[in-house]
């Protein structure tokens, strides 16, 4: 299916993240827009590593070279804390026996993986099994790990009942806040993954007692969190982790038909093919033709695939930095998160949280955007 | 040309498109705004700044705007916008300096990671840099801006830029913001410094901002060794009083008040470690600014150059 085309500066991005090389070429003009798009996308220190391993920094302007050097700097150090924050953690949940799989970019980080280099770290996700949640959170709590304290207990209550995570929890010690997971979607959601085929299937992590989520399951969680379980704003680095993903274990003997039985049962097969189909677009990952046939039974209808395409092109791609965000932009956002809403809980429950959540609105209880602080 | 040399109608065509580009040093920004009177405000603490293309690359680009909507006339507000997100919420459109300050302080401070960033004044007598940090209540904006108008050459006021490499102070010439009754303290101690208009009823009280002199613009590309770190503390009717600070005091205190330091680790100690070796390190309590100026300048002309 023909797409869209893309804005000039999305373009550029997609293309530097493809072909590295091309970074010689570009001015002073073409480099500002770049590196705006790709700091708000969250994509200026993967920019870094790819740039740096296709041998072009050296060619590069000055200034350039130094957003990028502060782009690395900063996610090395978020990874440094992620692996921090995952060691004191393993250190009090591991002893008491309760299986700790890492979610994400702390699993990508701890194994190693090419994807976690230049990564923004932005909280720890693990996941323990369902029964063993609330004795993990009393000795996380014990060992000065909290709870914000404006969590209201109506979201308290929302977190515990009807997702598939707690409520963040913070420690003094820590820069990076951990989401305890104990599912990769929630449970009022229209996807249901198997949990216990997660567990059963995660690797161990080589010399830490830790678990990760086997690569298939890896794989089908971005594609859950994209397409299942998120408005899909901003969520060009998420697809950029899956084609990572996709390009190291692409290889493996057995592992496209595997992940294709494996969406299947975790129900996750339109997720998977929509995860196949933009990477493919966007950033040129490589599958064999029956990759996606394999999964075209779980395809949308060609009107409905157009209509993501084009609210994904609004809301998933950088916009042009010089421009807020147009009516297209904002439409799709509200298209999409109405999708979300869909996906994730049941109309009834849907219209239970609105009410709610608007009573609170009025009643002046939400909280706004943090300010200026005070530096 | 100068910005001061920019009438107000050319000054609000630069802001509009594709904007005014400034030139702080260790950081180039672009700045654009549709308020008439923000265009006057910059007009004035901008002055000494070389006008220049607003083409090419930009450190940061920002932009104040009015808000959409009922509040752009009803109790008016402003929005700070920063490629095409906005991170803060609406100020009131009366404080558009300020919140243009604080939004730039914001922006360098999350993309200027290749250098160590303290909280602190930076002033220069010669090659010898002063580096005055910003604990609370300390008045280092007000002792920055009094040295920056008594002979020093100012590198800023909220940044000092370590340079990791070689522990250089870069400067970073922007306004200094002075608060309450340092605005009339300023303008006794130097009626012909210019000072920005005054902004009543921010956070921090009255503020209004000492436009950096020519000489200090001039030098923006210049960096400095430092040879004093010193530790301001304002004090009500205190006498003026200087106490020697050992050394390894100074670096906790230093790298303790910083923006980046832990993110940096490693290279940001070794950074700090090497400025402070250079340095006499002192405490500085005081009342009287004039007397606060003279032991510093002492202490600056005392130093051994670089």
């Amino acid at each position: 299916m023909p797409f869209p085309p893309l804005a000039a500066n999305a373009v550029a991005l997609l293309d530097l993240l493809r072909e590295p090389a091309h970074a010689a070429t570009l001015s002073a003009r073409e480099w500002d827009l770049l590196v705006r798009s790709a700091r708000t996308a969250r994509l200026l220190g993967v920019l870094e590593v790819r740039l740096t391993a296709a041998g072009v920094l050296p060619l590069l302007p000055l200034p350039v070279r130094e957003h990028l050097a502060a782009a690395g700097r900063v996610a090395a150090y978020r990874r440094r804390m992620a692996l921090y924050a995952v060691d004191r953690i393993a250190a009090i949940l591991v002893p008491a026996g309760i299986p700790l799989v890492l979610l994400k970019g702390t699993a990508y980080a701890a194994q190693g993986a090419a994807c976690a280099d230049g990564r923004v770290f932005e909280d720890v996700d693990l996941m323990i099994p369902r029964p063993r949640l609330a004795e993990a959170e009393a000795r996380l709590l014990a060992a000065g790990w909290a709870y914000d304290e404006t969590l209201s207990p109506y979201d308290d209550r929302y977190y515990r009942e009807w997702s598939h995570e707690l409520p963040p929890l913070r420690n003094a010690e820590h820069p990076l806040e951990l989401d305890l997971h104990h599912a990769i979607l929630p449970p009022t959601g229209r996807a249901q993954p198997v949990s216990d085929a997660l567990f059963a299937d995660a690797l161990p992590i080589a010399g830490s007692g830790l678990l990760a989520l086997a690569p298939v399951d890896q794989v089908l969680h971005v594609c859950a969190q994209v397409f299942q379980d998120s408005d899909c704003v901003g969520r060009l680095r998420d697809l950029v982790d899956l084609d990572a993903l996709l390009r190291t274990h692409g290889g493996e003997a057995g592992f496209w038909p595997a992940l294709a039985r494996r969406a299947d049962r975790h129900g996750l097969a339109r997720a998977l093919w929509y995860g196949l189909r933009y990477c493919s677009s966007w950033l040129g990952t490589p599958a064999p033709a029956n990759a996606t046939a394999a999964v075209l039974h779980a395809a949308p209808g060609r009107a409905t695939a157009r209509v993501m395409d084009a609210l994904l092109l609004r809301a998933l791609i950088p916009g042009d930095p010089d421009r807020e965000p147009g009516v297209g932009a904002r439409i799709a956002g509200v298209f999409l998160a109405a999708r979300a809403v869909w996906l994730r809980m049941p109309p009834w429950l849907f219209l239970y949280h609105a009410v709610h959540k608007g009573y609170r609105a009025m009643a002046g209880g939400v909280r706004p955007k943090s300010g200026i602080s005070s530096r | 040309m100068k910005v001061a040399e920019v009438g107000e109608g050319g000054l609000r065509e630069y802001l509009a498109q594709p904007g005014l580009a400034l030139d702080f040093g260790a950081a180039r920004a672009r700045i654009r705004t549709d308020l008439p009177a923000l265009a006057a405000a910059v007009g004035s603490v901008y002055s000494n700044f070389d006008v220049e293309p607003a083409e090419g690359f930009f450190d940061v680009t920002a932009s104040v705007r009015r808000a959409r909507g009922p509040r752009r006339v009803l109790r008016p507000q402003i929005q700070f916008v920063a490629d095409g997100a906005l991170p803060f919420e609406p100020f009131p459109a009366a404080t558009h300096l300020p919140f243009l300050e604080w939004g730039l302080n914001w922006s360098i401070a999350e993309r200027c990671n290749q250098h160590l960033l303290l909280h602190a004044g930076v002033v220069a007598l010669g090659d010898a840099a002063v580096v005055l940090p910003a604990l609370p209540g300390s008045g280092k904006s007000t002792l920055t801006a009094a040295l920056a108008v008594s002979g020093f050459r100012l590198l800023s006021d909220e940044f000092g830029v370590v340079r990791l490499a070689d522990s250089l102070l870069l400067p970073m010439v922007r306004p200094v913001a002075l608060k309450n009754a340092s605005i009339g303290v300023l303008r006794a101690l130097a009626p012909a410094a210019t000072i920005g208009p005054v902004f009543a009823g921010t956070r921090k009280g009255d503020v209004a901002h000492l436009a950096p002199d020519a000489a200090s613009f001039a030098s923006r590309h210049a960096p400095a060794r430092a040879r004093l770190v010193v530790f301001p503390r304002y004090a009500t009717g205190s006498a003026t009083r200087l106490e020697p600070l050992a050394r390894s005091r100074a670096f906790a205190k230093l790298s303790a008040n910083s923006f980046n330091y832990e993110v940096l680790g490693a290279d940001a100690f070794d950074a700090v470690a090497r400025l402070i070796e250079a340095c006499d390190c002192y405490r500085l309590e005081y009342s009287r600014l004039p007397e606060a100026i003279a032991e510093v300048e002492r202490l600056a002309r005392r130093a051994p150059s670089a």
